[in-house]
């Protein structure tokens, strides 16, 4: 992380060999189990799912996954089900959400950084108020606010809902980046005549690219499995995976358990992916920003 | 939404009916009806059928459009959807003890004026069972004010192992136990009481390596199961039929404001019912010492092939017929859940009823009123029904369809649904439900868990009920 | 058009223009409909009915402060959103320890800790209810398989307690895990140095360095979960649906069913103000070390 300016002199992590591995990777593994479990029951049958003792060995099938796209009607025949529209909404929307609001974020981020307003405390206290708010208490207003202005239903609605889930923090992570970053070659390239957007754009985005990405992973992991506004405020054509996740339970078969074994695993894949590519830069993103290396 | 758009809209209208395979005259009229509807397979099943057949008589394009919405999120959808005035539906499928809720939030429609100018769909509605009408479509209960219609009509009934309870070995062993015949076949079952039941759940507790029917039981195998958990009503709609069969009462709506909660809820009738109830759980397996025992619980349980008999819903039930998720698909067979015999030796069958009306809301056009209204008609035509009964697995509403001879014969639980459909009564459809429903369903769960007596629950749920509803005015 | 612009560019607004979007974005999405339900904790309104609110003034908040119910749930929220920290804090310490240091596959291993905060409430929910059914859960077959007893773990208060704060655990661990692991990737090597001059002990190094180093990462982790916490939902109303009984009901699941299923709008959002205050109570805390923790760096 010497990346940011300071060139503080990082901590060199102790090394250790492949024994710790081994333990590390065992524990790591009693950890993952019951996430292992799931994947398990996604190749299951219903009744292996609920075998007993447990079945740790089982024919595979891909039943479960065929299912999470096709459904069989009344009279036997194959029918979409949808589900590829809905990860495909869920990965829009998460994405949009999140990129919204880390553009946003960043932009006050670097305003209450380098420009700050009279009261800059309480208006970042009152930002930061509004993400730890039990959803709860605003869903009446939002659904009512949303049918008045026609957002009901729409990408763009639960897009800047998401957005504005995830914007406290991203301003207080981005904050907090730039708080680090040194202002010396901000001032210098100032001196030399670059205008306002020529350092933003020049001189402080291209040292916040692991920041931006560590505040874009830990968005996407708040964002992805969020249900309550899903289901409440997205429409038959902009629902999201969550949501038809539940599908999955409380038919005339209760849980059906390969099946949402099945969605479930499917819609752990693209986070995943993102996790790990991003991995490092997590590390950092967690703290909220405050820690001060 | 809906969309209704004047004629002009020629070369739309001709390109719906080629797509539908329909002629269409021109100068009609689409029409798009939405309906909210929990995502399963009788609602699945409508749509599918509608998709095929329906054709509306006014020769107006018709479409039914239904939001399939998963059920665990069924009732919040519907509720925002209700609370916020979001108009979206015209149609919408209700668990029955809603009703009241947004009868009196003015978001149902009373339909009495439309049923009265229509001698059709009054004929329609003379064919419906009368529980079903009852339950499903009056507000307050019993009155004359018709608001909806049956979607799925639903009661409970046994489920059992015919390979089990038809075995010689095991009939002979529970007549020499009991001095009682193990039943087998449907007959038989008309005659079981709650005692049998019991006796059945004890019979069949069977360890590891112990005799079970032609074979041998490999793990721990238990008798019987009903409902007894504590989300949404599932104990309440057991313990209900408990109570009523020992001739005691819930507050009754129909009577209102005279009608008291004190000393009805918690009659000494009404806590013979409950010890009852509790008592036959000590049969069924662990799961039920924790109060979530479930509708889907004791599916899984019996599906597994852990258990002898189940009571349950036969919407559910049914899923143990088929071989790919359950384990006794072949060994099933219906009959009716038992009945307590009162003073005088006669069968006393008071159940809860179940299943789903679907209702009109109030903010339509006159025009979409009448469409919805012939939809309706559509659905509870006796060709409709018929084969929802055939394809959807559905049950028919229709008295007419259930006297036909094949009827029966279609799904194997037909008949003992049709038997208890007389017997069905229903709880409370004011708004103020969920309130009762919750705090019934926390000291009933006391109770399961052995944490109160049957009085002591009984006793806080009179207390309580009788309070809420004298400060809603609904107790004088 | 031309002034207008200029009037934007100002660079006495710069700051002002940079922090308008989202504090646009965000007055028009949460505080907006926030003080819309403000607004109604004062008047009479059932938000099934189409009848016109009516004010109450403090009505509703006497009736909530008032209410046992709304104490005893709160006790039972506080009981479990601190036994579930708790653990949080100690396992995730634990893990944090353990990925300290540098190893081959660690990036792979640490995916494994990582997964279960990117799983849905309702999928954590609904599986680990199954883990606990006593008959098909694998919970209670490893436990018949080890003791021949059957474990009946949510039959009682306190399995059921158990059974949930296992959960919630299991899934946010991992966070903790990241956070303390941020503390402890950053401590200078120079102080490790100097305690080994010292000759330290491990324990006295861990003490003495280490500890005091994450400390404040600590009291974050702490406060931050335990805010997350509160509004644990989910995974309560799925494993135990707030029983056996009463026992499991948190103060969540309370004002969902007074605002969801009661339609007492006013009422619940009353209680969501209170709930409120709480919030902004801890909040205040968790900023105040976040300051003190700034202040000693």
């Amino acid at each position: 992380m010497s990346i940011f300016g300071k060139g503080r002199k990082k901590h060199a992590l102790r090394e250790a060999g492949w024994g710790y591995s081994a333990i590390c990777g065992a524990i790591g593994l009693v950890y993952f189990s019951p996430v292992l479990w799931i994947i398990l029951t996604s190749f299951k049958t219903r009744q292996d799912a609920l075998a007993t003792p447990p079945a740790f060995f089982f024919t595979p099938t891909f039943d479960n996954f065929v299912r999470v796209f096709y459904r069989l009607t009344s009279e036997g025949e194959q029918m979409a089900t949808g589900m590829g529209l809905f990860f495909f909404n869920s990965i829009f929307i998460a994405g949009a959400g999140v990129l919204l609001a880390v553009i946003i974020g960043t932009s006050a981020a670097y305003g209450f950084s380098r420009f700050p307003l009279k009261g800059n405390d309480t208006y970042l206290f009152v930002i930061l108020t509004t993400r730890m708010l039990p959803p709860i208490v605003v869903i009446v207003p939002i659904f009512l606010m949303f049918r008045i202005t026609g957002l009901s239903g729409s990408y763009i609605g639960i897009i800047l809902l998401y957005a504005m889930f995830n914007l406290a923090f991203s301003v207080w992570m981005m904050k907090s980046f730039f708080d680090e970053l040194s202002t010396d070659v901000e001032d210098a390239a100032r001196l030399e005549g670059a205008n306002e957007w020529k350092v933003f754009f020049k001189i402080c985005l291209p040292q916040l690219k692991a920041g931006i990405a560590a505040t874009s992973v830990f968005a996407l992991i708040l964002t992805w499995n969020e249900f309550l506004f899903a289901l409440l405020l997205t429409g038959n054509d902009t629902r999201t995976v969550p949501v038809a996740m539940a599908r999955s339970m409380g038919g005339q078969l209760g849980v059906d358990w390969g099946l949402l074994a099945a969605i479930i695993t499917l819609f752990l894949i693209p986070v995943f992916i993102v996790t790990y590519l991003l991995q490092n830069h997590l590390l950092r993103g967690v703290t909220f920003g405050t820690v001060k290396k | 939404m809906t969309i209704v758009k004047k004629g002009g809209a020629i070369a739309l209208g001709a390109f719906v009916a080629t797509t539908l395979g329909v002629s269409s005259p021109a100068f009609s009229k689409d029409i798009v009806i939405q309906m909210a509807a929990p995502d399963w397979g009788p609602t699945r099943f409508m749509q599918e059928f509608a998709d095929k057949t329906y054709k509306a008589p006014s020769g107006n394009n018709v479409k039914l459009a239904i939001d399939f919405i998963p059920w665990p999120s069924f009732y919040e959808r519907v509720a925002a959807s209700m609370a916020s005035g979001e108009k979206k539906y015209q149609l919408v499928v209700s668990d029955s003890q809603w009703i009241g809720t947004f009868i009196e939030g003015g978001q149902f429609m009373k339909l009495n004026k439309y049923i009265d100018a229509d001698p059709a769909l009054q004929k329609t509605l003379d064919d419906v069972h009368p529980a079903l009408t009852e339950a499903y479509a009056t507000y307050p209960y019993k009155s004359g004010n018709i608001y909806g219609f049956p979607q799925m009509p639903d009661t409970k009934v046994t489920a059992f192992r015919k390979d089990l309870f038809c075995d010689a070995g095991e009939q002979a062993a529970f007549k020499s136990k009991y001095s009682k015949t193990l039943p087998c076949s449907y007959e038989d079952w008309e005659k079981v009481d709650w005692t049998t039941w019991s006796d059945i759940g004890e019979f069949f507790r069977r360890s590891p390596g112990d005799k079970l029917g032609a074979g041998k039981s490999t793990e721990e195998f238990y008798g019987t199961a009903y409902q007894a958990g504590k989300g949404y009503d599932f104990s309440s709609m057991q313990i209900n039929a408990f109570i009523w069969q020992n001739g005691g009462g819930i507050w009754d709506e129909s009577n209102q404001p005279k009608a008291q909660a004190e000393g009805v809820v918690n009659s000494a009738a009404a806590v013979k019912g409950l010890e009852k109830y509790l008592d036959i759980l000590k049969h069924s397996p662990p799961i039920a010492k924790t109060g979530q025992m479930d509708i889907f619980a004791i599916q899984e349980l019996y599906m597994q092939g852990k258990i002898a008999a189940m009571i349950n819903w036969n919407a559910v039930a049914a899923a143990a017929l088929d071989a790919k998720n359950s384990k006794v698909a072949d060994k099933t067979a219906f009959g009716i859940p038992p009945g307590t015999k009162n003073g005088s030796g006669k069968m006393e069958r008071w159940d809860n009823i179940g299943g789903q009306p679907f209702v009109l809301t109030t903010w339509n056009s006159e025009e979409v009123v009448k469409e919805s209204l012939e939809v309706v008609k559509w659905w509870l035509s006796p060709e409709t029904q018929l084969e929802f009964a055939k394809k959807g697995s559905g049950n028919a509403a229709l008295m007419s369809v259930m006297a036909l001879p094949e009827y029966n014969a279609i799904n194997p639980w037909n008949r003992a649904h049709a038997a208890v459909l007389p017997w069905q009564k229903d709880v409370w459809h004011t708004p103020e439900f969920f309130e009762l429903l919750t705090q019934q369903q926390e000291e009933y769960d006391k109770a399961i868990t052995g944490q109160v007596s049957a009085k002591e629950a009984l006793d806080a749920i009179a207390k309580f009920q009788q309070e809420l509803l004298t400060e809603a005015g609904r107790i004088n | 058009m031309r002034g207008f612009l200029d009037w934007i560019m100002d660079p006495k607004r710069r700051g002002a223009m940079l922090i308008a979007p989202a504090i646009i974005l965000l007055f028009v999405m949460n505080i907006f409909p926030l003080m819309w339900s403000f607004g109604l904790s004062f008047f009479h309104y059932k938000a099934s009915s189409m009848k016109p609110p009516s004010f109450a003034g403090l009505y509703y908040y006497e009736k909530v402060l008032s209410d046992p119910v709304v104490w005893e749930r709160f006790q039972t929220t506080a009981l479990i959103v601190s036994l579930s920290v708790l653990v949080q804090m100690i396992f995730g310490f634990a893990l944090a320890l353990l990925f300290s240091k540098k190893f081959p596959l660690r990036r792979e291993i640490m995916m494994l800790v990582l997964t279960p905060m990117m799983l849905s409430f309702v999928a954590v929910g609904v599986f680990f209810k199954l883990f606990y059914e006593p008959t098909f859960g694998l919970v209670g077959q490893a436990f018949k398989y080890i003791t021949g007893e059957t474990l009946i773990l949510l039959s009682t208060k306190w399995g059921a307690i158990a059974g949930i704060v296992i959960a919630d655990a299991w899934m946010w661990t991992p966070f903790v895990m990241l956070l303390v692991l941020a503390g402890l990737v950053s401590v200078p090597d120079y102080l490790y140095e100097a305690a080994e001059v010292d000759r330290a002990t491990k324990w006295e190094r861990f003490k003495t360095v280490t500890f005091p180093y994450v400390k404040g990462l600590l009291l974050l982790a702490l406060l931050f979960r335990t805010i997350e916490t509160f509004k644990l939902f989910d995974v309560v109303y799925i494993i135990t649906a707030g029983g056996p009984g009463t026992s499991t009901e948190t103060i969540a699941v309370y004002v969902y069913r007074m605002a969801f299923q009661f339609f007492k709008t006013s009422q619940s959002s009353a209680l969501s103000y209170i709930l409120l205050f709480v919030v902004i109570v801890l909040t205040n805390l968790y900023l105040y070390f976040v300051n003190q923790r700034e202040q000693e760096t």
